[in-house]
This record gives C-alpha cells, structure tokens and sequence, in this order.
C-alpha cells in the first residue's frame, strides 16, 4: 500500500509537446537562413590607372590576347578557342616565361557574364595545374596540403599575370590586374 | 493453453502501449543547432532574380564583416538589369560613394580586408558587369569574389 502511493507521488511530466515546439524552432531557422555557403572565385583588381599615366610598353611575344565577342565565342590570339583550348594555351605560355607573360583580357559589352566567368575559371585553373605539379615536384605534397608559407612561395613563383581592359561607353580605358595573392 | 477468446480480453484491456517520445526533442534539439551552426542568417534581401554561373575553381569565401554584397539581376517585374548592393537598389554610379560609407563603418583591420561578393547572373551583359568594376575600381575596393556554384571538372 505505501509503495504504490510513493509512486504515485511523482507525476510524469507530459512532454509531448517539446518535440512539437523545438520543430517549429528547425524550421524557423531553417527558413530564415540560407545554406549556400559563399562560394566563388577570388580575384585582385588593379588599383584605378593614375591620370596621365603613360602607357608600358609591353613585348607583344609576351602577350597573350584573349577575347570575348558579342556572341560569347572565345578567341585566343586571334583564333577561336575552346575554355580547354585557352586553359592550355595558358599553361605553355605561363610555362615558357613564367613571371614576363601577360594575359590580356577583354570582352565585349554584350558577352554574357557566364561566359566570361568560365574565362576567368579556365585562365585560374591553368595556372593552378601549374602550381600544383610545381609543389608535387618541390615538396611531394598537392597544392592545398602546403602551409601558408609554401604556397605564397608556389603563387610567387608561378604568378597570375593577368591584365583586363574594361570597354568603356566612353572612352576604351585599360587596367592592370595583378596577381593573386 | 488459454481458449482464444480469453487472449484477446487479455490484450484489449492492456491497450497499446503508449511510446516513450521522451527523447524526440533531444533528437530536434540536435538536428537545430546543427543548422544553427552551419547555416547563417540571411543578412539582406535579394531584390534581384540571379542565377549564378558554374565553375571548377572556387573557393569559400570568409572573413564575414568585412564583406560587401553586390547583386546583378533582373528587378523584381521586368526584364530590366539591376544593380542591389547590400539591401538597396543603386546605380552603378553612386557604388563608390555607397562603398566609402561601408567602410567608415568597419575597423581598420576589416577595411583593408574589405571583399566584394559579386553575385551576378549568367546572362548578365558584360557591359553592366564593367560598369560596377570600375566603379569599385574608383572605390579601391578591389577584391573581388565572383560568386559562383562548385562543379566538378
């Protein structure tokens, strides 16, 4: 008899409704938040060209034009080319003269921003390949694997020289686009 | 052996055994703050209809306060271009005088480390795109992210 009272001392709180409530808390952060992650492709602009700036004069041998028409079709000096094209073209000139090359790059009012972001992702994944059997060769470990350090070593000796020309309404104006860091 | 209809008594009178469902918000609770963590909250929003474009070489952007939104789209209604940086609609002309006011409001640190996360859409002309960089060109803000989603080569 007095066992089954001190058992019924203790009432068992209902909590059925906890489950429903932290569900409601899930999916209010669930929809007041995104997922996407900030993803993308990171570049270093040139600061504004100086006013009266003289123009360098750069050997056209080292120069590699690369363009982008109205109709979003690749040419690489002068000659159509494909994104895989561009990415090697990229490669063998970065190869033969690492740090005097230029990559010169210009699109066209009316190129859709895609096909100048494939542009740009096939010009960094050229010298990324680049940079990475430098430090497979040097230090027998892939690129992402190195420490700070070692990578700006790898990013100095393999540097991105790429150089963009923004077609203005008004005047056809020319920047510098340096390297990544 | 108990005759069958006993056995059935039997059970009717026990009922269902009710589940123990004491656990259940520890469950949710986890699932919560898994997403608390590895989501953030969206910080302005999107005027703009984008779809951003896809390639092989991106990386996740850090560094959260010092970074500067700008989106490329179609305005809510029309098939006219937009520009929107954090949560205003502006003008490719006015951004470096909206990217001056951003930055007076960071630290110095953050200031240096300011980054533009660029968000446009695919079929966005490039001669808009142009505009708003050399606007931030102008505006010393010279990092740039061109926001883009992960595909595999």
């Amino acid at each position: 008899m007095f066992r089954k009272r001190f058992r019924q001392q203790i009432p068992e709180l209902n909590t059925t409704s906890t489950a429903d409530i932290s569900f409601m808390l899930l999916i209010f952060f669930l929809v007041t938040s995104s997922m996407d992650t900030d993803k993308g492709l990171l570049r270093q602009m040139a600061p504004p060209p100086v006013e009266n700036s003289q123009p360098q004069d750069v050997n056209k041998d080292l120069v590699m034009r690369v363009e982008l028409d109205a109709h979003d079709q690749l040419t690489c000096d002068g000659k159509p080319a494909t994104l895989q094209e561009l990415s090697e073209a990229v490669v063998s000139m970065a190869t033969v003269n690492r740090t005097e090359h230029i990559v010169a790059v210009q699109a066209d009012r009316e190129t859709t921003y895609e096909a100048y972001f494939r542009m740009q992702d096939a010009i960094v994944a050229a010298y990324h390949q680049l940079r990475e059997q430098y430090s497979q060769k040097h230090y027998g470990r892939p690129y992402h694997r190195l420490t700070t350090d070692e990578r700006s070593l790898v990013n100095e000796y393999y540097p991105q020289r790429i150089s963009e020309s923004f077609t203005s309404d008004l005047s056809p104006q020319t920047s510098q686009k340096g390297g990544e860091r | 052996m108990r005759p069958m209809r006993s056995m059935f008594h039997d059970r009717r009178r026990h009922g269902v055994p009710s589940l123990n469902v004491a656990s259940m918000p520890d469950l949710i609770f986890t699932v919560l703050f898994f997403f608390m963590i590895v989501t953030h909250m969206r910080s302005d929003e999107v005027k703009v209809r984008l779809e951003v474009p896809a390639g092989t070489e991106v990386k996740k952007l850090t560094g959260h306060p010092a970074i500067v939104n700008i989106y490329i789209g179609h305005s809510a209604n029309s098939a006219e271009w937009a520009v929107q940086l954090n949560g205003e609609m502006v003008s490719p002309k006015d951004i470096p005088a909206r990217i001056s006011a951003v930055r007076s409001k960071l630290s110095p640190e953050n200031a240096e480390r300011l980054t533009v996360s660029f968000r446009a859409d695919r079929h966005a002309p490039m001669g808009l795109v142009s505009d708003v960089k050399q606007a931030l060109q102008q505006a010393y803000a010279l990092k740039i992210n061109y926001s883009a989603t992960e595909i595999s080569p």
